[in-house]
């Protein structure tokens, strides 16, 4: 059955070449399809890129205490109302929760910051000591405040990689000092560097200073939210605890409903497995109009050919083709169509993905790029069977006889 | 044992409502190595004689043995394979396959009898050389004459020692000088052993065989041994 096998092959291969110009329409549809699935595998992949370091950046096991949830269809009235967090809360927690590793309040403004003739804006955090277990950041030069340092309200602050790069260049920033909208602090450390966040805004691009001095200078009664780190294997039971003592605090009655909301990273993963459907749907439906569409101009090619080659499938019934001879040439014939087809669609989707990875850090996932040839080949022997099957069936007499 | 044996084989067709009968009560015995010639005019049966003597066909009554094969009761697969073992077909109109080498076309029965490549491509250079055609193995049938190309499809027919070779109107598209030679090919064929068999209606051609078969309207009306 090698034999044959080759000689199929050998027989496919010189069919479509000699019709290039049919090959290339009829498997054109494949080639589209082929090559929107991979592409729409390009770019999920690079979304779960970005996404993962965004989310390592946030944390899995932080709790974000707030006025509002970070998805919700509450109306802005209603959040607006809640009471604001408040920075006592943090010891209140401490006291009461069994769960949390780490509390930190984290209050966030814009600001400007300079240094001699350099300026840039951006984005600073006011926070106690524990911030540093409530982010997956380390530190990569000096060190971090504190409490004693947050309590007194040093003018002290670690800033992001990004800073210390337009700042200072590669000298050594610590014990320097920086101008935060035209206060001096003192630089004691600089983060690791970080990369975007959701591919929105720099994260090394920060300054995070105690909250005593953020208070005291920039803003009495801003913005504030909660970090809680729990354990990784706690994070329920964190939460539901977490949930209690805030209830405590805010001394809501059984009746009421929550003054305030625990988000977690999870929510971003929610949301973002929602837009994964989304795009994986959309792009799911084209490749199977398109490979249904070329499925047919598969098939109806194959018709064509068959009928051309009539008189060929009676010589080869009469030398001694068996049905299933003649079934498996046809049949590989338009697989090997939409085994070109798929090649050259993935052949194309590897060359876009090696511009859109320019643009978006992204890969072309190999196991797609198998199954999605897999499939043409798939699309080939669905659509081939029913002409091959045809063919196979030819009267030997009156094939030899067909003009 | 007879090599081909047609007992009271009857092939009816139903055209528009209407009995027709092909074949109509035929029995005929062909020995080994036999030079027979089957005539008569259009309609007279002669076609479905030679598909059913070539297992293209199968009656719709009667016994056919093959070697002592029942190939009246066979199916397709099985016909196909005896076709593939035991038949070599030449045909009027050549029927090579055009985008293929004649080596190549030579080769295809050896195909389908899943010989490996090597041995097909001996046993192919062979039949080729034996119809005089060693320089020509790597031309495309477009590329060679008509006599050569009947040839090519004798040597086909040859390649795999079949028990008979049937040719269908051999030298039919062929000027007469051509029709000369390849009738000389089956001539030396015969006296090397093989058994032949010509559908004709060409006097000429049939005056090549041993025995001679007249058909007429499903009949065996003569069946002349004596030369």
């Amino acid at each position: 059955m090698v034999s044959l096998f080759f000689e199929n092959l050998k027989i496919s291969l010189g069919a479509v070449f000699a019709n290039k110009t049919r090959s290339i329409l009829t498997a054109l549809g494949i080639v589209i399809g082929v090559l929107s699935v991979t592409l729409m595998g390009t770019l999920i992949s690079g979304l779960d890129r970005s996404f993962e370091s965004s989310m390592s950046w946030l944390g899995k096991d932080i709790l974000y205490i707030s006025r509002y949830e970070w998805f919700s269809d509450m109306d802005w009235w209603e959040v607006r109302n809640r009471p604001r967090m408040r920075p006592d809360y943090v010891d209140k927690i401490r006291q009461r929760s069994k769960y949390a590793l780490a509390v930190c309040p984290v209050m966030q403004r814009g600001a400007s910051l300079s240094y001699e003739d350099k300026e840039t804006r951006t984005e600073i955090f006011g926070t106690n000591e524990d911030y540093m277990e409530t982010i997956s950041t380390d530190i990569d030069e000096g060190r971090f405040f504190t409490e004693s340092e947050d309590r007194a309200g040093s003018r002290v602050t670690v800033i992001g990689y990004g800073i210390k790069e337009a700042f200072f260049g590669d000298k050594n920033p610590i014990g320097k000092y920086i101008k935060i909208d035209n206060v001096r602090f003192r630089v004691i450390g600089v983060l690791e560097k970080q990369g975007k966040f959701l591919g929105l805004f720099s994260v090394d691009k920060q300054a995070v200073l105690p909250l005593g001095a953020f208070k005291r200078i920039f803003s009495k009664r801003g913005w504030m939210r909660l970090s809680v780190k729990v354990p990784e294997d706690k994070i329920s039971e964190g939460l539901d605890e977490i949930s209690g003592i805030m209830r405590i605090i805010r001394k809501l009655k059984p009746s009421e409903k929550n003054d305030f909301a625990i988000n977690q990273t999870k929510a971003f993963e929610t949301q973002y497995n929602r837009l994964k459907i989304a795009i994986g749907g959309t792009g799911f439906f084209i490749t199977l109009l398109s490979l249904v569409v070329g499925g047919i101009g598969i098939m109806n090619i194959m018709f064509v050919t068959v009928k051309e080659r009539t008189r060929e499938i009676g010589v080869r019934k009469a030398i001694g083709a068996t049905n299933g001879m003649i079934l498996s040439q046809f049949l590989m014939e338009a697989v090997t169509i939409c085994l070109f087809a798929g090649l050259v669609g993935l052949l194309f989707a590897y060359v876009s993905s090696i511009f859109i990875n320019k643009i978006f850090p992204s890969t072309l996932p190999i196991g797609l790029s198998i199954f999605s040839v897999m499939m043409s080949m798939v699309v080939g022997v669905v659509s081939g069977f029913i002409p091959a099957y045809k063919a196979s069936k030819l009267d030997p007499i009156d094939s030899l006889r067909y003009e | 044992m007879d090599l081909i044996n047609l007992s009271d084989i009857y092939k009816i067709y139903n055209v528009g409502g209407e009995e027709v009968r092909a074949l109509d009560g035929v029995d005929l015995t062909i020995n080994s190595n036999e030079y027979l010639a089957i005539m008569g005019p259009s309609g007279s049966g002669k076609s479905t004689m030679m598909n059913m003597i070539g297992c293209l066909d199968t009656p719709s009554s009667g016994i056919y043995h093959f070697e002592g094969e029942e190939v009246h009761i066979m199916d397709d697969a099985q016909l196909a394979s005896i076709r593939n073992r035991k038949i070599g077909f030449v045909f009027q109109t050549f029927n090579l396959l055009p985008k293929a080498s004649a080596l190549h076309n030579v080769e295809i029965p050896l195909v389908y009898a899943n010989i490996k490549k090597e041995k097909r491509i001996e046993m192919a250079s062979k039949a080729l050389k034996d119809v005089g055609l060693e320089d020509r193995m790597h031309h495309k049938p477009n590329e060679l004459s008509g006599g050569q190309r009947q040839r090519v499809a004798i040597a086909r027919a040859l390649v795999n020692n079949p028990s008979i070779i049937l040719a269908d109107e051999p030298t039919g598209n062929l000027d007469s000088k051509s029709g000369h030679e390849i009738m000389g090919i089956f001539d030396h064929l015969h006296s090397k052993g093989n058994t032949i068999i010509l559908v004709t209606h060409e006097d000429d051609i049939a005056k090549h065989a041993k025995r001679t078969i007249r058909l007429f309207d499903g009949k065996i009306v003569e069946d002349n041994k004596g030369k």
